[in-house]
């Protein structure tokens, strides 16, 4: 029986969900021995596998259109999929663009801060992404998982990711469920 | 009593009893978000639906009464979804943050709320439509966006505190919590309680000081009392590794039931003088670092011939911050050791009815009096300015519970709310007192047969002298005299309080109260002042002339005209906590703890004995006033023996709460 596959990727996000994961410490071996780790925004394959994964995790919020893109074809190449920490959640800290907008966010970023000359400009390249409305991930595709936190805390990522290897779904209970 | 059933529990609670009380005292929770134990019930955020059986739709259980045979259950299916529903369509409202927000992890009961109902994510995303934040105060922001309308500020404002400054504006989803008419919260009404902030759900209402210093929940909590004034407001000091984050009212504390004002809510946080660490001692005209030793050998160098003397030539002055033992000792060592020639505290002279009080113990109110009463006189007294949450207690009651009428030749903070407010010329109190007497025996209302033979002819003779007219006088006559509980407040602006003479007017107000069935309560002024009277330091304080002048200041502050007194001391010897003018005059300064730093015992203005507890460590070499005055005590060859309860324990309202 081969190992369950665990994709992962990161969205609008800081990192610290990854980091967390990482504070598993040396745990993260027996994860390793019970699972397939493939892609990781911190790993080599940074794809998910298109014949497809058992666990597809994404952290982070949606905020462009690539990040739409990365989402939906997650999605697709996973069994479960696991929205990992507060952003992909809840839109988290990603979403304050929301209540200045976009516009406004993208002209204070590129022409207005102080340290900007005259010469700014938003940038328009056709292959950069397109600035969206920031969502969370479950406003885009259908999450079977939610893993709160900001960032959730390694022991609960170590026994989300242990009941998932063992083929289980993680029950969030008492002090594992915390949304801060 | 109703008999009622609750998730198959039958229990018997009297008539009047709410679904959520009943089943609080079943031991059945039930979560709820805008109900608050000291408020009245409100129904507004619908998270306490149980199901009633007979009843079309689920019901709110804090506002529901019980009837008869009532079936009810709290945890159905149906009830689960209904409260997730409404947690879900409260953080869809407005935009709440859980990643940075100061109280979440522990202290956000709405967060709590969710997570007590295993929600793991919101069903429904925000709108995300932005809301203000109100940064104009100076101890608190209100930030809309995270808060939930449950009103229990609006309610807190009003009810608890009589203030109203909160209100709401506009409907639906348009509602808004406003200050005033609008406008923004540093340029309102508001009177800077904070009580808005202490009921506070969400992180909506962020303290300036303690937000971001760690939750609440897991900081240390030592209850203690509020030195700031004589109403010995029961406290919470919230501390982490020794510092004071926060002071919240005790609610279950019976002088103030959990309320504060700024002075002892946010004053002491704010503290900006300079803390005193070390003993100084002046050499070559300015003021040096110096050892204990070195001070108090100083002291008792200068101090020891004048006691050979008859102490005629000392002068000494207390704090009434001080604890109840600290003045116990500062009278033994100065007045029964040293036979001092003046011997004061800070609030020198003020007659109260303390002594006449325990021939008629009757008369003696107290603050629960304050509350429960139809008719307040305050004689003298400013209770918007200081001893404010005595104050409260009337607010709250005006304009149905309660009729105030004020008293006062000053400009009175009560003026505008009092239903009657008589300005006698200066010095004309006695005379109105007078006048009142004279006007209830005409109105016929008074409930004793006192030995008054006045006719309208003085009411005629006090109105001419007062400068009131008559029929003020009766308005006011009549409102005291059809009171079923009156009380009578009287302060320090009563005539002659501060040069002792006002011994006319105590006398003239107890008939008054005997007349009319009232009872009698004086702030008096700090937190120690009703002791300081029993320790029988209620004198002048007259330094001028004396050769050495010690002063028990603590972590008190004297007054400009108190400093100028001993500014020509040929000796000063200062016990404080903080730097201040007069440490600066002084030829030798002990430094002290302050009262979050020891214990000590304070009574309050209706007699309660009461406690502060020690919350925070002292920095190094700092002693407590109690040692200091015990080692003075011993460098002069005395051994203190005083026990400070003794004095005490006439004027000391026995109580069960004191337990």
């Amino acid at each position: 029986m081969a190992k369950p596959k665990i994709s992962s990727d990161w969205l609008a996000a800081c990192a610290g969900c990854h980091m967390s994961l990482l504070d598993i410490d040396e745990r993260i071996v027996e994860i390793a021995d019970l699972v397939d780790i493939r892609a990781t925004p911190i790993t080599d394959l940074k794809e998910p596998d298109e014949s497809g994964v058992d666990v597809g995790i994404l952290s982070g919020a949606v905020n462009l259109s690539n990040h739409e893109e990365v989402a939906e074809r997650m999605r697709k190449r996973s069994k479960l999929l696991v929205a990992f920490g507060d952003c992909a959640v809840f839109g988290g800290v990603p979403a304050q663009r929301n209540l200045c907008g976009l516009q406004a966010a993208l002209r204070r970023a590129y022409i207005e801060t102080e340290s900007t000359d005259e010469s700014g400009q938003i940038p328009g390249d056709e292959e950069l992404g397109i600035p969206t409305e920031v969502r969370a991930l479950e406003e885009v595709v259908d999450v079977d998982f939610f893993l709160p936190g900001c960032p959730p805390d390694a022991d609960t990522i170590y026994y989300v990711l242990a009941e998932l290897a063992n083929g289980r779904i993680p029950n969030l209970a008492g002090d594992r469920l915390q949304w801060h | 009593m109703v008999h009622v059933t609750i998730d198959g529990q039958t229990l018997e609670v009297p008539h009047g009893t709410t679904v959520l009380e009943a089943s609080k005292s079943a031991g059945i929770h039930i979560p709820t978000l805008c109900h608050f134990e000291h408020l009245l019930p409100y129904g507004g955020c619908r998270l306490c639906m149980v199901e009633v059986e007979g009843a079309r739709v689920l019901q709110p259980s804090c506002t529901l009464p019980v009837f008869n045979d009532m079936v009810v259950r709290t945890n159905t299916p149906q009830i689960k979804e209904a409260r997730e529903f409404i947690l879900t369509m409260l953080f869809s409202e407005r935009n709440h943050f859980c990643m940075y927000c100061q109280v979440s992890g522990g202290d956000c009961e709405l967060q709590n709320a969710a997570l007590d109902e295993g929600m793991d994510h919101w069903p429904i995303p925000p709108i995300w439509e932005p809301y203000p934040v109100d940064a104009s105060h100076p101890y608190f922001v209100l930030d809309h966006n995270r808060c939930i309308l449950c009103r229990r500020c609006i309610r807190a404002c009003g009810e608890l505190v009589g203030n109203y400054t909160l209100g709401s504006a506009e409907r639906g989803a348009e509602t808004m919590v406003v200050a005033d008419n609008g406008v923004p919260l540093g340029e309102s009404t508001c009177i800077r309680c904070g009580t808005c902030i202490s009921v506070c759900p969400t992180g909506a209402l962020i303290n300036r000081q303690s937000a971001y210093r760690g939750r609440i929940v897991d900081a240390d909590h030592t209850k203690s009392i509020c030195v700031g004034c004589s109403v010995g407001c029961g406290i919470e000091l919230v501390t982490r590794d020794n510092q004071l984050l926060e002071i919240n009212g005790d609610w279950d504390a019976p002088a103030n039931t959990g309320l504060l004002c700024e002075l002892g809510r946010f004053t002491p946080i704010y503290e900006e003088r300079q803390r005193l660490t070390s003993p100084l001692v002046r050499k070559d005209g300015q003021l040096k670092t110096a050892t204990w030793g070195e001070a108090l050998s100083l002291i008792a160098a200068q101090f020891k011939p004048l006691a050979d003397q008859n102490g005629v030539g000392l002068a000494a002055l207390a704090s009434t911050r001080l604890s109840a033992e600290s003045l116990a000792l500062f009278k033994e060592l100065f007045v029964d050791r040293l036979h001092a020639g003046t011997v004061a505290s800070v609030e020198e002279y003020f007659t109260s009815s303390a002594e006449l009080d325990r021939e008629n113990p009757d008369l003696v109110g107290s603050v629960e009096d304050i509350k429960q009463s139809d008719c307040v006189f305050v004689f003298g007294a400013d209770l918007y300015q200081s001893h404010q949450v005595a104050g409260f207690f009337i607010k709250r009651n005006l304009p149905d519970k309660t009729k105030l009428i004020v008293i006062d030749p000053a400009d009175n903070g009560m003026d505008q709310q009092a239903l009657f407010t008589l300005k006698p010329k200066k010095g004309g109190d006695a005379d109105l007192l007078l006048g009142l007497i004279a006007g209830i025996n005409t109105l016929e209302l008074s409930r004793n047969k006192n030995g008054y033979d006045l006719d309208e002819f003085t009411l005629a003779r006090v109105s001419a002298s007062t400068g009131i007219a008559e029929a003020e006088i009766l308005n006011a006559c009549r409102a005291l005299g059809m009171a079923e509980k009156p009380v009578l407040i009287y302060g320090k602006g009563l005539t002659g309080s501060f040069t002792g003479d006002s011994a006319e007017s105590i006398r003239l107000l107890i008939d008054l109260a005997e007349m009319t069935g009232a009872k009698m309560i004086s702030p008096r002024g700090r937190a120690n002042s009703l002791a300081a009277e029993a320790y029988g330091l209620a004198n002048r304080f007259s330094p001028g002339g004396r050769h050495a002048v010690f002063v028990a200041l603590g972590d008190d502050r004297i007054s400009q005209r108190q400093i100028q007194l001993l500014e020509e001391a040929p000796f000063l010897a200062v016990q404080a906590s903080y730097a201040s003018q007069l440490t600066a005059m002084a030829d030798v300064v002990l430094p002290v703890k302050n009262w979050t730093e020891q214990d000590g015992h304070y009574l309050n203005m209706e007699g309660r004995l009461q406690q502060t507890h020690k919350a925070l460590l002292a920095p190094e070499g700092i002693r407590s006033n109690v040692e200091v005055l015990t080692e003075i005590a011993d460098v002069l060859g005395y051994k203190l023996q005083t026990s400070w309860e003794t004095a005490l324990t006439p004027y000391t309202i026995s109580s069960p709460a004191l337990a």
